[in-house]
């Protein structure tokens, strides 16, 4: 299969070894919700709602090389809207606009690609560092006025979501809320390998590397910039409206809140900036240090995460992936060289 | 309708308010404009330098104003630690690095504050005797009216020690060009010690100031970055009289926000200008583009 060919510099995505360990992961995910408490549950599901925002920032910010600080915005709108279709009635919608859980998670993601595509256009005006500044304000601008719209986002009080799809008395909705977001993940990290393979992929590469020089060949970076920033938005919107639908519970101060953006950029740092396999190990890595680290360094976590992100960013600017592949390339030297 | 005197009352107040904020402005305009860097952090400095204030104001009753001098040192201390064990490590590396080293610092910053300090706002009284001053159409707060006149004083001397001295013709020669200033034997790599030095201070001075007219919480560092570099965009990056500016249109413009869309709406109003102008003039209504070209 064409599209399954090595890239250069490339070798561990396609690496069998690394397909074989990756179908045993999703099988050992599917069993998740049935072998263990909810609690457990809960965590894995959180784990991959990481692995979502990791790899939609990981193309923003590691491919098209655009430093977003706004990806929370997202998560949020996409988190908001869903609930107002599937729980209108609690923010005075009419009930005739209310849909079913499965189509709403997909109109809250299509709802925070279409915010992308409005604001998309005048927000690229920008460049570098007024960029990131910019994606922040707009996200700090978000969040205050829904917060300040009560009626419509419940204010600091929060919003409640109705929603129950559980299918008997063992298989919980919790449960059935884990494995639509183990298709969602599968889907956003597919679709995300075949972008960045491909030949837009390669566009986004070319811009992030040297926009004017990019530019000069024909390549023409908005239109690169926008496809990175609308699919990023829409799986960060999808990884929203699941854990909202998860929760069943959103608030403007936590659910539109930076630490979504934190945690999107840590993942990204520590598994390995504009890798494929980076955003997917630092997940992992994160949801360790997220619960394990507090049971160590108390209420320093947070501190220990900024202080590891620093160090990993300069001695370590590939990330996990980068310790790993020098590890595995070592011993598998044969099938690199005989691609280059 | 509001009334008039009101509405002179509040640009009074935004005015003095927005002095505080020039200050607060101009130390992540410098860095900015010298280093090519823009200081996530510098929020988080700002609530820092707060906290020394009032930290020494809590334990002894000694006026922020001291505490202030307290933090500028305490904080010149700290811009020149980072920028010898980290940033020299990435700065004119592209942006990607710093920005990250200093998101990271912003993180170690706010948690630190909330672990050492506890989450609830705490703030300080300026400690000193003596009254407002009644100026026929509105009232200047002694609080605010001490604490603009020190921006502006902190401000002028900045300026003074850029235009007249040694070292500050060397920063400007570096924010210039600076492969030039290097081959005219500038050392810059310490200008670049100096400068956040520099920053990270002011950053300090206009916490402790800011301690004395509002509560203070260990997460306001996100907000005052906007705040401070909305103020660097309305004025131009380098530019420490287009700071100034900046910062009284934008002292101004927030409490009108507040005054005639109400209390909410304060901070959105200053978010949507800063945006406003970023995307219409990126370089400041008021400089050039600044250095680092």
């Amino acid at each position: 299969m064409a599209l399954l060919e090595k890239a250069p510099g490339e070798t561990l995505a396609t690496d069998r070894r690394v397909l074989g360990a990756a179908a045993l992961v999703v099988l050992w995910l599917l069993t998740v919700p049935f072998t263990t408490t909810d609690s457990l549950t809960g965590l894995v599901l959180t784990g991959l709602v990481f692995v979502m925002l990791g790899v939609s920032w990981n193309l923003l910010a590691g491919y098209a090389g655009q430093i977003s600080l706004g990806h929370a915005a997202f998560f949020g709108m996409g988190a908001f809207v869903s609930a107002w279709l599937t729980t209108p009635s609690a923010a005075g919608f009419p009930a005739s606009i209310q849909l079913p859980i499965i189509p709403a998670l997909v109109v809250g993601a299509l709802a925070s690609a279409l915010i992308a595509l409005v604001i998309g256009p005048i927000i690229f005006r920008l460049t570098g560092h007024y960029f990131a500044i910019g994606t922040l304000a707009l996200a700090a601008v978000i969040e205050l006025i829904m917060l300040d719209r009560r009626d419509l986002t419940g204010g600091a009080t929060g919003y409640y979501v109705q929603g129950d799809l559980s299918l008997s008395e063992t298989v919980s909705h919790g449960d059935v809320m884990f494995l639509l977001t183990l298709v969602a993940t599968i889907v956003t990290v597919v679709v995300t390998y075949l972008i960045v393979r491909g030949p837009t992929g390669l566009g986004m590469k070319a811009i992030h590397d040297d926009e004017d020089a990019a530019s000069s060949l024909g390549v023409n970076p908005l239109k690169y910039k926008m496809y990175a920033f609308v699919v990023s938005s829409f799986f960060a919107g999808l990884a929203g409206a699941l854990y909202g639908h998860y929760t069943l519970y959103l608030n403007p101060q936590s659910t539109l809140a930076v630490t979504w953006t934190i945690d999107s950029l840590v993942i990204v740092i520590l598994g390995g900036m504009g890798t494929f396999a980076g955003p997917i190990l630092g997940s992992g890595l994160f949801l360790l240090l997220d619960n394990g680290l507090s049971a160590v360094v108390g209420g320093f976590s947070s501190a220990v995460e900024g202080i590891l992100i620093i160090l990993f960013i300069i001695f370590l600017p590939k990330g996990l992936y980068g310790i790993l592949k020098e590890y595995l390339v070592e011993e598998t030297g044969e099938t690199d060289t005989a691609h280059d | 309708m509001v009334a008039t005197d009101l509405l002179t009352q509040s640009v009074i107040n935004g005015l003095l308010l927005g002095g505080i904020y020039a200050l607060a402005a101009l130390g992540l305009s410098l860095v900015f404009g010298i280093m090519d860097i823009v200081n996530l952090a510098h929020g988080h400095m700002l609530m820092v330098g707060a906290y020394i204030a009032i930290l020494v104001f809590a334990a002894t009753g000694i006026t922020p104003l001291v505490g202030m001098l307290l933090a500028m040192v305490l904080m010149f201390g700290l811009g020149v630690l980072l920028q010898k064990v980290l940033l020299k490590h990435v700065v004119d590396e592209g942006i990607e690095q710093p920005i990250i080293v200093l998101f990271g610092l912003a993180l170690i910053l706010q948690n630190l504050g909330r672990v050492l300090l506890g989450g609830d706002s705490r703030t300080a009284d300026i400690g000193l005797p003596g009254s407002g001053i009644d100026i026929g159409i509105a009232y200047m707060s002694f609080p605010r009216t001490v604490t603009f006149v020190v921006s502006v004083l902190l401000i002028v001397l900045t300026w003074a020690f850029l235009q007249y001295t040694k070292t500050g013709q060397a920063i400007r020669a570096t924010a210039q060009n600076r492969t030039a200033a290097k081959y005219m034997g500038i050392n810059t790599d310490q200008i670049y010690v100096i400068t956040l030095g520099i920053g990270t201070a002011l950053a300090g001075a206009a916490g402790a100031l800011l301690s004395m007219l509002f509560p203070i919480d260990p997460y306001v560092g996100w907000s005052y970055l906007l705040k401070t570099f909305a103020v660097v965009v309305l004025g131009g990056v380098g530019s420490v009289l287009g700071t100034l500016v900046g910062g009284l249109v934008l002292g101004v413009s927030e409490n009108l926000g507040a005054l005639y869309l109400g209390g909410g709406y304060r901070n959105i109003v200053s978010l949507l200008i800063f945006l406003g102008v970023l995307l219409v003039k990126p370089e400041g209504l008021f400089g050039s583009s600044g250095g680092g070209e």
